[in-house]
């Protein structure tokens, strides 16, 4: 019942359908030939159209981290620094008050501080504001002091939060949390060369993932985003994500040897789409759907999410072009 | 169906993680500390025990516990009895105020959450030169020490250091606000002995050249005994070595002093006073033959009670550790710098917790939704779903076991995980429906490549993160690593045997 369907085609180049489908038990029998047939076009289209273009969607992902190097270069001479830093990175005091706090009186505190920060936080249920987060480099009994002589009250454990961190102490944070991320991508390039011991496929890999969190650096810079302690941990967690999908495409195409290649690319493609798919839908709720939530937390899924999506470039235009290039090279077919 | 090994190694390990989460659905309240020297504490009221009844009005919750007692003492100031019935035990008390505990719900599970998501303070405080291990851990005493006579209960602190060899004491407090824990931690200890009012020696190594410690030649419980209530004392001391001019000055002092004397012994009219930061911590008898003598060496005598002597023991041990830990450093040689200050609202948290769960809730959703339609096989789109919320589950147990403080970072890395599991589910999936010609269990070797693959380099990439900032992203490493082990030993083995049974 596992039928596998050989089809020759001009130019030798073989295609292999081996369809999820047919393994369906609830479809009839007429049914699934008809399936199958159609499988069998839309592949031998989209195959042809592959090997037209591929080298065209190659370019796709290049322009594109290009393009956020060159911003992230732009970005670091005006800034000094490759992203921007909240209280918990650069020194200063985040309070967050749980109320919402109107436009005049946050202008009243902005025409204070030069450089505050006001934020909303909204209920997922009611979309009702809950809280106002204040953020400023000063010290935290200042900043305090001087919402509460706006606000009109005082703020007490119960109706607000304020966490402050040490300007000195933000700064070595950072460091680490760079070096950290540093020693992440020098120990996952490692594991990748063991795994395939050979050079092209492995540096494909290694550079998919840099450029997995090139692409999302540029996106939350450009959007003015104050990276937090816990959003620098999204990256180094975008490193192992961002393996898996190029480890498929790899393993496929270079370790397993049935079928031919563009078919072992295109199957590659549809289990790791779906692999894409589901942990971007796992991330986003909590950006459209739960939105009361820690700010630590948002971050971090924010950058899983645009790490994602620049992962599916990077991994299905990019790097299955490279392996295309480097197997039709050593004759892998 | 038969249960194949690897799945029975599931169930076995679900069970065990659901013993240590064990949800609690007693009822009650739970008495987090008792303050000592109170009425409650002599008559044996300790904290862990839960109160099940005041005046057989049964207290199921905080509000029961709370209602009541506001309405019994509420348009008194009398003496009434109270008769509470905990657990295991009954008390009467007669007293015209509220009793000095504090209480908690009790907690429905061991989950233990983290301080952003269930409100309190948190400071990490920076000694301004490197500590060794020993003066890290005299800190730490003296810093619970001063926690402690300020009466701050459900305090956690430890050493942590980060990438750059910087250590840091990292305190955290439910209750306390930031303001007061700023006060007690960073302000240098102050310890003074007076005798009436004067000074006649002060905490730190100008005055005091050595504490005996961990002589048990010099510093001891001498005896226990019961007392007449039918209580039980023990009693210890230790030595203290004080320098040339301390002594000299106590010298000074005792030969203008009377004596006392009691059914005890003779002893000095006026008591040694030892005062932290103003508070008076204790008293001392002088006994007679120190009259007016230079003497380098004094010792240094107290007691502990309790209702047996085991309990009477621990709490000498203990009063004498605490002593022996502000002579020693009762102001510290160095200054400390509290380079981090959170408080975090309880109502925040609870908002927060509130909606993690429904995040959670919303994610399995999505992703059953996404499997059912890209698979429409019900029997396979309902073993993803139970694999990821077994490694959710196992996850849990493990960090409740391990008594792990789960954070909002520990919480976005359990979902993290599970990201990486349905991913491994889903080539596990499609590599088992490929590849034909191929017996099974290659197939699913082939998947398990990459699963391994996968595995390693995110514990790579997670490991550097266990040491930098300090430690506070810790959390974050760790679940993720665990949810993703869990998931190569446990979990997957036993997806691809259902899967196994599934498709053949």
């Amino acid at each position: 019942m596992h039928s596998i369907l050989y089809l020759h085609r001009a130019g030798s180049i073989v295609v292999s359908i081996s369809a999820f489908q047919a393994d369906d038990p609830g479809s009839s029998p007429g049914q699934r030939i008809q399936q199958k047939m159609e499988a069998q076009e839309t592949s031998q289209e989209n195959k042809s159209l592959y090997d037209k273009y591929y080298k065209f969607l190659m370019l796709i992902p290049v322009i594109v981290v290009l393009f956020s190097s060159v911003y992230l270069f732009l970005f670091y001479a005006k800034h000094q620094d490759i992203m921007l830093k909240d209280t918990t990175l650069s020194g200063g005091t985040t309070i967050t008050v749980l109320s919402d706090v109107g436009d005049s009186k946050v202008k009243i505190l902005k025409d204070e501080f030069s450089d505050l920060v006001v934020r909303k936080l909204t209920d997922s249920k009611t979309g009702e504001i809950i809280a106002s987060i204040f953020e400023s480099s000063v010290e935290s009994e200042f900043l305090k002091s001087r919402i509460e002589k706006t606000l009109g009250y005082n703020l007490t454990n119960e109706n607000s939060s304020v966490e402050f961190s040490g300007s000195a102490l933000g700064e070595g944070f950072y460091k680490q949390l760079i070096t950290a991320m540093v020693l992440a991508f020098l120990l996952m390039a490692i594991v990748v060369f063991v795994l395939f011991r050979t050079f092209i496929p492995s540096i494909a890999v290694i550079f998919a993932a840099f450029s997995d969190i090139l692409v999302p650096l540029a996106v939350v810079n450009y959007f003015e985003i104050r990276l937090s302690a816990a959003g620098i941990a999204a990256f180094l967690m975008l490193i192992g994500y961002s393996v898996d999908t190029n480890l498929l495409l790899t393993t496929r195409a270079i370790k397993n040897r049935e079928g031919m290649l563009n078919s072992r690319i295109y199957h590659a493609f549809k289990t790791g789409i779906l692999m894409t798919l589901t942990s971007i839908l796992a991330v986003l709720p909590a950006f459209f759907i739960v939105t009361g939530l820690p700010d630590s937390f948002r971050q971090i899924f924010l950058i899983l999410a645009i790490g994602l999506f620049a992962d599916i470039a990077n991994t299905w235009f990019l790097n299955a072009g490279l392996i295309k290039l480097y197997c039709e090279k050593k004759g892998i077919t | 169906m038969k249960i194949g090994l690897r799945t029975w190694i599931l169930i076995i390990a679900l069970s065990l993680a659901l013993l240590a989460i064990a949800p609690s659905f007693q009822k009650g309240v739970l008495i987090k500390s008792v303050e000592k020297n109170s009425t409650a504490f002599n008559e044996g009221l300790r904290s862990g025990m839960i109160i099940k009844e005041i005046n057989s009005h049964p207290i199921n919750n905080l509000e029961d516990y709370t209602r009541i007692i506001s309405s019994l003492f509420m348009n008194t100031s009398e003496k009434i009895r109270l008769d509470i019935k905990t657990s295991d035990n009954e008390f009467i008390f007669y007293t015209n105020k509220p009793l000095e505990i504090t209480i908690s719900g009790i907690p429905k599970t061991k989950i233990k959450t983290g301080l952003d998501l269930q409100g309190g303070s948190r400071a990490l405080v920076k000694p301004e030169k490197l500590l060794s291990l020993e003066e890290m851990n005299d800190l730490i005493s003296v810093t619970s020490n001063r926690l402690n006579v300020f009466g701050i209960s459900d305090v956690t602190i430890r050493p942590v250091s980060d990438l750059e060899g910087n250590n840091f004491m990292l305190v955290e407090v439910a209750g306390a606000s930031p303001e007061d824990l700023k006060e007690l931690v960073a302000k240098q200890g102050k310890f003074e002995a007076k005798i009436g009012n004067e000074t006649v020696f002060i905490g730190g190594s100008k005055d005091i050249s050595d504490v005996c410690r961990t002589n048990a030649e010099c510093s001891r419980i001498e005896s226990c005994y019961k007392l007449q209530d039918n209580t039980e004392m023990c009693r210890f001391s230790f030595v203290v070595y004080l320098s040339e001019e301390a002594a000299k000055k106590h010298a000074d002092i005792t030969s203008k002093l009377g004596v006392n004397v009691t059914e005890y012994g003779k002893y000095l009219d006026k008591k040694l006073d030892l005062y932290l930061d103003d508070n008076l911590v204790d008293s001392l008898l002088i006994s007679e033959n120190l009259k007016g003598k230079v003497t380098t060496q004094i010792q240094v005598q107290g007691s502990g009670t309790g209702k047996t002597r085991e309990e009477a023991h621990t709490d000498a041990k203990e009063n004498m550790k605490k002593l022996q830990t502000i002579l020693i450093t009762g102001s510290l040689p160095y200054k400390l710098e509290i380079v981090k200050l959170d408080s975090i609202s309880p109502l925040l948290g609870q908002e927060f917790r509130r909606n993690i769960t429904l995040l959670g809730i919303t994610v399995f959703a999505i992703i059953s939704a996404v499997l059912f339609i890209k698979y429409r096989k019900i029997k396979i789109t309902f073993s993803v779903i139970l694999t990821m919320f077994s490694e959710a589950f196992l996850t849990l147990g493990i960090a409740a076991l391990i008594k792990w403080n789960l954070d909002a970072p520990s919480i976005a890395g359990i979902i993290a995980g599970m990201g990486t599991g349905v991913d491994d589910q889903i080539v596990m999936i499609d590599e088992s429906v490929s590849n034909v010609q191929l017996g099974m269990k290659e197939r699913i070797k082939r998947a398990f490549f990459i699963i391994l693959g996968s595995f390693f380099t995110t514990v790579a990439a997670m490991i550097p993160l266990f040491w930098a900032g300090a430690g506070l992203l810790r959390g974050f490493a760790l679940t993720t690593i665990l949810s993703i082990s869990v998931g190569i030993l446990i979990t997957r083995p036993a997806f691809a045997e259902i899967l196994r049974k599934i498709q053949e």
